[in-house]
């Protein structure tokens, strides 16, 4: 119908009247016919977008114009104009805002991994300034997708803003409990750590070295938990660490890895980075490395760990190891150097 | 078996496109879908089968062009649909004025793209207008907003905004220098990037940072060979067989393109398995109706039907054409792009 007719139609029920609406997403045009008609105004889904067009252009800030935008959202979250619109007419209209936080809780325990439904909500708990039913909500998300990137996200986005800090280790030590593979559990941890100790202090840089060992050690084969072992050191030098290639190697014989391969790999070329003087044991244990992986435990990365080794070799091999050179050479389609030739540096 | 993909692909991209003919279009359209579509045609070097004028005239239709006393400027760029009614009109003339008419950020990337597609010469778009709209949506920390009114902010903005400006030669829409920063501040102690700062790494905020710097031409300025040797280790991380989009999570269609493109543009993209990726986006293929899924046995969707294609492009798979890694358009599409650019600068001859 066009604006006019809606506007007329519109007309028939005044601004505030609270309108019962039964749109549903099957219309009389679509292959879906499942209209179930509530009270007296029985809308198709055409109707519902054609008095929202009409309101909208008129920015009118009714009752009527607030139960639409939930009928507007039942058959579309997605739609942003919508929501701001909404949003809009619970300012205009000094809308419940408690009431509001019940609905947009019932509508993201339906659709999680929508983008508006998240915003909406840190718009109406920012309006409240009120964060306290937030961390039991996102953990109760959470508990069905442990891994939502979107409640994730307003977790964060909570504990900072509000500084609820207290029992967030407490939760993620939780949570890698449950499932010590949880990538975002992990970052998590980071996080909390970061906003809080961080890691200058050496008791807190060990202690969460011998968490990861720990976890290593029930679970060798978990990339998470040996990205996060590397990152908490690469910053000052995997190779500076006292007794850490100790401890790596010595769980290389009982809870060996691609990742504690890798790992070693990356001690190692630190090692040539960052030391003077002659490095050739170093670099031929790197290179071995690689082509263990390469052959053997990574295949899949097996063209990748040829690379790098390659990449070793030419930055260390030439020359003064101590050299600032340039990056490694990226040789497009050259044949891979085995690492049983001598590898000779002609320095 | 190729031929049939092709084939089959085809018509499932054909059938989104069957709302198209002459004038506007019955029903509503969602631009986003329609660059999955034109470009996905375009890959698959099928764009002849398009109604190129009509669909051109339906993409300006969507453009915010300024009022008449061009008190909506922050606002202009490209809305995705029709869906609030402002008026068919093909941008010529003033805009009408209406309370909630903004562009967002998306669809003024996708709405460009899929001129670019089309051949056309981007004489209708207002410019100044678009860029001004894009100023006006960037945060003090770098990031991006979505439209004008609010909305969330992330690294996806930050690279729509770098193709806006990239496409329309102007780097006046955006303060680089912020946006480089929000990028650095997004990478995570494990060397990916998430999001935004603190977030989680993930293949598509990586993608999206990595070409946004690339399309920048900054890439190599603002990271140091360790930095891109430790990106570069982190994406060649995630293949399993096909591509997962962080460490542990399941492999997806997508990703394919998502981290191979960023592996790509870090030209390590070689050193993958292309055997193993390719049989993983094969085997998400629909039999029935054509397109790819996310995963074996899923219902197909325009997005994964895309990203499947391209990231088939990337291993060279016959029958494709090259996909430009950094703004996901074809390399033809991008040749282009880049002689429109020369004569803009008027060193064309």
């Amino acid at each position: 119908m066009t604006e006019c007719q809606a506007l007329k139609k519109l007309h028939m029920y005044p601004q505030n009247c609270r309108m019962r609406g039964g749109a549903r997403k099957g219309s009389k045009k679509s292959p879906k016919l499942i209209m179930k008609t509530r009270s007296v105004i029985c809308f198709t889904v055409t109707d519902v977008y054609d008095y929202f067009r009409a309101l909208l252009k008129n920015d009118e800030k009714s009752d009527r114009a607030f139960t639409l935008t939930a009928e507007a959202i039942e058959l579309n979250a997605a739609n942003y104009t919508v929501w701001h619109y909404r949003r809009v007419l619970l300012q205009a209209l000094e809308k419940d805002l408690r009431e509001e936080m019940r609905y947009i809780t019932a509508i993201i325990e339906d659709q999680p991994k929508n983008y508006q439904v998240w915003h909406h909500r840190r718009m109406v708990v920012e309006w409240l300034n009120d964060p306290s039913e937030e961390l039991e909500f996102i953990a109760e998300i959470l508990s069905q997708d442990a891994k939502n990137y979107h409640a994730w996200q307003h977790r964060q986005w909570v504990l900072k803003e509000y500084k609820l800090w207290d029992s967030e280790l407490e939760y993620v030590e939780q949570l890698l409990e449950e499932d010590v593979r949880n990538n975002s559990a992990w970052n998590q941890r980071h996080y909390v750590i970061s906003h809080t100790t961080g890691y200058s202090d050496p008791s807190i840089l060990n202690r969460e070295v011998q968490y990861s060992l720990k976890q290593i050690k029930k679970a060798p084969h978990n990339e998470s938990v040996w990205n996060y072992l590397k990152g908490i050191l690469q910053d000052r030098g995997l190779s500076s660490h006292p007794g850490l290639l100790e401890q790596i190697l010595e769980l290389k014989e009982t809870h060996c890895s691609p990742y504690l391969l890798g790992f070693l790999v990356d001690i190692y070329e630190d090692s040539l980075e960052n030391t003077s003087g002659d490095q050739v044991e170093v670099l031929s244990k790197a290179l071995e490395l690689c082509e263990l992986l390469a052959q053997e435990r990574d295949t899949i990365r097996r063209e990748y760990w040829s690379y790098v080794g390659r990449s070793l070799q030419t930055k260390y091999c030439s020359g003064d190891p101590s050299t600032t050179s340039s990056a490694p050479e990226t040789d497009r389609g050259s044949a891979s150097v085995s690492v049983h030739q001598e590898t000779t540096c002609n320095s | 078996m190729k031929l049939h993909l092709v084939y089959f692909t085809v018509l499932t991209l054909n059938s989104k496109l069957f709302f198209f003919g002459s004038g506007p279009p019955k029903r509503p359209l969602m631009l986003t879908i329609v660059f999955f579509a034109l470009s996905g045609l375009d890959v698959l070097d099928s764009l002849n089968v398009i109604d190129k004028p009509s669909l051109i005239e339906w993409v300006y239709s969507l453009q915010v062009i300024p009022t008449e006393d061009q008190s909506n400027l922050g606002r202009c760029g490209f809305r995705g649909s029709s869906h609030i009614g402002v008026p068919y009109s093909t941008s010529k003339g003033p805009g009408v004025s209406h309370p909630y008419d903004s562009g967002h950020v998306a669809m003024t990337y996708t709405g460009l793209a899929c001129l670019v597609l089309l051949g056309d010469d981007l004489s209708r778009v207002n410019k100044e207008a678009c860029l001004m709209g894009l100023k006006a949506l960037q945060l003090e920390d770098g990031s991006f907003y979505a439209v004008p009114e609010g909305s969330e902010n992330d690294m996806r903005f930050v690279y729509c905004a770098a193709c806006i400006c990239y496409m329309l030669d102007d780097w006046s829409g955006m303060d680089i220098k912020k946006a480089i920063d929000y990028i650095r501040g997004s990478m995570s102690y494990d060397n990916g990037i998430g999001q935004g700062a603190g977030l989680e790494s993930h293949g598509g905020s990586t993608f999206c940072a990595v070409a946004a710097l690339s399309l920048m031409g900054k890439l190599e300025e603002m990271f140091s060979q360790r930095e891109l040797n430790r990106i570069r280790r982190w994406c060649m991380m995630r293949q399993q067989n096909g591509f997962q989009g962080r460490p542990n999570k399941p492999v997806d269609t997508c990703y394919s393109f998502w981290v191979g493109a960023t592996l790509e543009l870090l030209d390590v993209f070689q050193y993958t398995n292309f055997e193993k990726n390719r049989n993983y986006i094969l085997s998400t293929q629909d039999r029935l109706v054509g397109g790819f899924a996310k995963w074996p046995d899923s219902h197909p969707d325009p997005l994964h039907a895309y990203f499947g294609i391209c990231g088939l492009s990337l291993i060279g798979e016959a029958n494709l054409r090259r996909v430009h890694p950094a703004l996901n358009v074809s390399q033809r599409a991008f040749e282009y792009l880049q002689h429109l650019h020369r004569t803009w600068r008027g060193t064309c001859t």
